[in-house]
């Protein structure tokens, strides 16, 4: 248009296309704490100009869309890097906590054992003397004890870890059907030819919080979008979600998709670490006090029978004999005797021998589990889970800083700044008031227009 | 190229770092220990366990080696008593074989020497906290009974076995010698030799060769109570070692698993200042923005 009137026409358009650039700019201010928050632009363009005569008019200032700013590289970085230091996070809590059953050098297992055969070594000059006999039995009520506890407490830890299996399966599930939820709002806006922009950082929001939990791959499809856990598993296509069911097999909960078992084949988030906590570290260290608490026994036990007791018998066992291939010795561990004269110190039949202490000693430094001396196997298993605690707490520690430079990267891209949405605001400010005045001369302008027939008239 | 509006999380990240470094240090000066859990150092860890262990076996060997001691020294001290009656003995011998005594004095020696029989059954049937120590491994029950129809007029009735006490790492110690072999031995038969003795100068005859007899037995006797003397000289010297070495399992310990405290406390301080710095930061970052100042 031309004209007074196409001017008031320009005019209005950069008053209403300012007025939305100050609307977003307050939903910029407003949300500028949103977590996963993504700021909008506008996107503004000069109006089609339009022909008159040889000259080309411009129409005006045209928003064409709001857009929301976000990498959608560094979102699929920041996934990978959420499930990886989840994993490691929670690996090493779960380490830390095996951690505290061995926890120091001079008591506990390791020491017990120590102590059990010191009592042998004071017995062996008073080889009759009931009240060191005694004091036998009660250094191997000690370690008993000791290996009991310890391994109930892997019990419990593991209990507690299958638990969070269920837990973590109902929390995803949760998530991805609330990630469906809003993929159908998402494509119906997109039909609607509207802008999803808030829906996706919702949706982004919800599936960095799935990647804490499992690790996975997210797919733009026709549909929307397809969420698939590492080895192809698909949890989400499109406004569909595929719930994760558990079932307990073997003692443990495993997770199933369909008929399919899974549990072996996640590979990142707090799920993966817990799986391989209850699988793998709990059952090995398992294995290896259970080896120990076996060959212990076994060994005292029979290095006891080749001896005679305070009565003249040959001797029996000390400890109840642990169940076939060491599986659950360490809880079963038990003194079976409570009478002191049963300990065979004598090699030759009189009560004032100590021969047999010899053969009850050797087991100190005799190979008995995995090859070690009980000492030495203790030891190695207190280094085994030191040396795994310490090395996941390395990877943690560096991947915290990864994720905190990947967030340092998003906001960069997509964080609001208030200095600069000040400064928008300002010259969207000033853009109005300048357009304002545009109106107002043309106003007073038209207003003259009007009255320059009747000035004609009256002169 | 835009930086990062919202700079807390980094802040917040960097203060926990250092609150961590603080407690971790506090941690090692108050424990004076520079490794508390396997992560800290798990190959210092692992030779702390095996440290705590030998440190355990050698003070057992310490132990046990004190109570050793006192049997051995029991044993060598009735020896000696021993001796001292049968010297008592040769001179009552040699007196009553010199025939210049009448028939009451040679009656009251026999007396004497009858005292003295019923003094070494005694003393070969010492005890050491209520068990005998000269009876080989039989050591609840006595193990010389006097007998009226055996010729040295007692019997022994303990066996000859001999325990052994480990001293040391491949280190056996004996610590006992059996009353047969001490007291009783064929050919230096102290009980034998007494018994005879007493007939000899009851009967007036064949007194010489009875003292001799009794001489030769006691001298069997000292050159056996050297097992004695060697065995607690050897418990004495083991004990030496021993402690030399228990002082270098505990300077191990110390190097293994000790605190340094000089840089414990450098760390210390360094980690506070590191707190204080952020925190500075943190509250200086959260003040001013642009909206502040358009009025």
């Amino acid at each position: 248009m031309s004209g007074l009137f196409g001017t008031l026409s320009i005019a209005l358009s950069s008053l209403s296309v300012s007025q939305e650039e100050m609307a977003i700019t307050g939903n910029n201010v407003a949300n500028a704490n949103t977590p996963g928050y993504s700021r909008q632009v506008a996107d503004t363009a000069a109006g089609d100009p339009i022909a008159i005569g040889s000259i080309s008019a411009g129409t005006g200032v045209v928003l064409q869309k709001i857009e929301s700013l976000r990498d959608p590289i560094l979102e699929i970085q920041l996934n990978q890097a959420t499930a990886q230091n989840s994993q490691l996070n929670t690996a090493l809590g779960q380490l830390q906590q095996l951690q505290t059953q061995f926890g120091s050098s001079t008591s506990g297992i390791g020491a017990d054992i120590s102590d059990f055969f010191n009592t042998l070594q004071q017995l062996s000059p008073d080889p009759s003397n009931l009240q060191l006999r005694q004091s036998v039995l009660t250094a191997a009520g000690n370690l008993a004890t000791d290996f009991n506890t310890a391994a109930n407490n892997l019990q419990t830890q593991r209990g507690n870890l299958d638990l969070n299996v269920v837990q973590s399966v109902s929390a995803v599930n949760t998530l991805t059907s609330q990630i469906a939820g809003v993929d159908q709002q998402i494509e119906s806006l997109k039909n609607a030819g509207d802008d999803p922009s808030t829906l996706v950082d919702t949706q982004t929001n919800l599936i960095r919080q799935l990647s804490a939990l499992v690790n996975v791959s997210v797919v733009p499809t026709d549909q929307g979008i397809s969420v698939t856990t590492g080895n192809g598993t698909t949890l989400v296509s499109g406004s569909q979600s595929f719930a994760l069911t558990t079932e307990s097999s073997a003692g443990a909960q495993h997770i199933f998709s369909g008929s399919h078992d899974i549990t072996g084949t996640l590979t990142g988030g707090s799920l993966a670490a817990v799986i391989q906590t209850r699988d793998q570290e709990i059952p090995s260290l398992g294995n290896s006090l259970d080896q120990l608490a076996a060959g212990l026994a076994n060994g005292l036990n029979s290095a006891n029978t080749t001896g005679t007791d305070l009565n003249g018998a040959p001797g029996g066992n000390i400890f109840a004999p642990p169940p076939p291939g060491g599986v659950g010795a360490a809880a079963a561990l038990q003194v079976s005797i409570t009478d002191p004269a049963l300990i065979a110190a004598s090699s030759d039949g009189s009560s004032g021998s100590n021969g047999n202490l010899a053969a009850l000693a050797a087991v100190a430094t005799t190979p008995l589990a995995n090859g070690q001396t009980p000492i030495a196997s203790y030891s190695s298993l207190v280094f085994q889970i030191g040396n795994a605690t310490s090395n996941t707490s390395a990877d943690a520690d560096s991947s915290n800083l990864i994720l905190q430079q990947l967030q340092d990267q998003r906001g960069s891209v997509s964080g609001v700044s208030l200095d600069q949405e000040a400064s928008n605001l300002i010259q969207y400010q000033t853009a109005y008031q300048a357009a304002a005045r545009v109106v107002s001369a043309v106003d007073s302008l038209l207003a003259d227009a009007v009255n320059l027939g009747i000035d004609a008239a009256q002169q | 190229m835009r930086v990062n509006p919202n700079p807390i999380p980094d802040l917040l990240a960097a203060l926990n770092q250092s609150q961590l470094e603080t407690q971790q240090a506090s941690l090692e000066i108050s424990s004076g220990r520079s490794v508390n859990q396997p992560s800290d150092n798990p190959t210092a860890f692992a030779e702390l366990v095996e440290n705590n262990d030998q440190a355990t076996i050698n003070n057992g060997y310490l132990q046990s080696i004190g109570t050793v001691q006192g049997q051995l020294s029991t044993a060598d001290s009735t020896l000696s008593s021993v001796t001292s009656a049968l010297q008592q003995a040769l001179s009552l011998g040699v007196e009553a074989a010199s025939g210049t005594l009448s028939a009451s004095n040679q009656a009251a020696i026999t007396v004497q020497l009858q005292g003295i029989q019923t003094q070494l059954v005694s003393e070969a049937n010492t005890t050491y906290e209520g068990h005998y120590i000269f009876a080989g491994t039989a050591t609840n029950t006595t193990p010389f009974v006097v007998d009226n129809t055996a010729p040295s007029g007692v019997r022994y009735v303990g066996n000859t076995d001999i325990n052994q006490v480990s001293a040391g790492s491949g280190y056996k110690l004996s610590v006992n010698l059996p009353g047969s072999q001490l007291f009783s031995a064929t050919g230096n038969d102290v009980f034998l030799a007494i018994n005879n003795l007493i007939a000899a100068v009851q009967s007036n005859s064949g007194i010489g060769a009875a003292v001799n007899a009794v001489s030769t037995a006691s001298s069997y006797l000292s050159a056996q109570r050297v097992f004695y003397g060697n065995a607690i000289d050897q418990a004495q010297s083991q004990t030496t070692y021993l402690t030399a070495a228990q002082l270098q399992i505990t300077q191990q310990q110390s190097a293994l698993g000790g605190a340094d405290i000089a840089l414990a406390a450098t760390n210390l301080t360094q980690s506070e200042t590191d707190t204080q710095a952020t925190l500075a930061a943190i509250s200086k970052m959260t003040q001013d923005n642009l909206f502040d100042y358009l009025k």
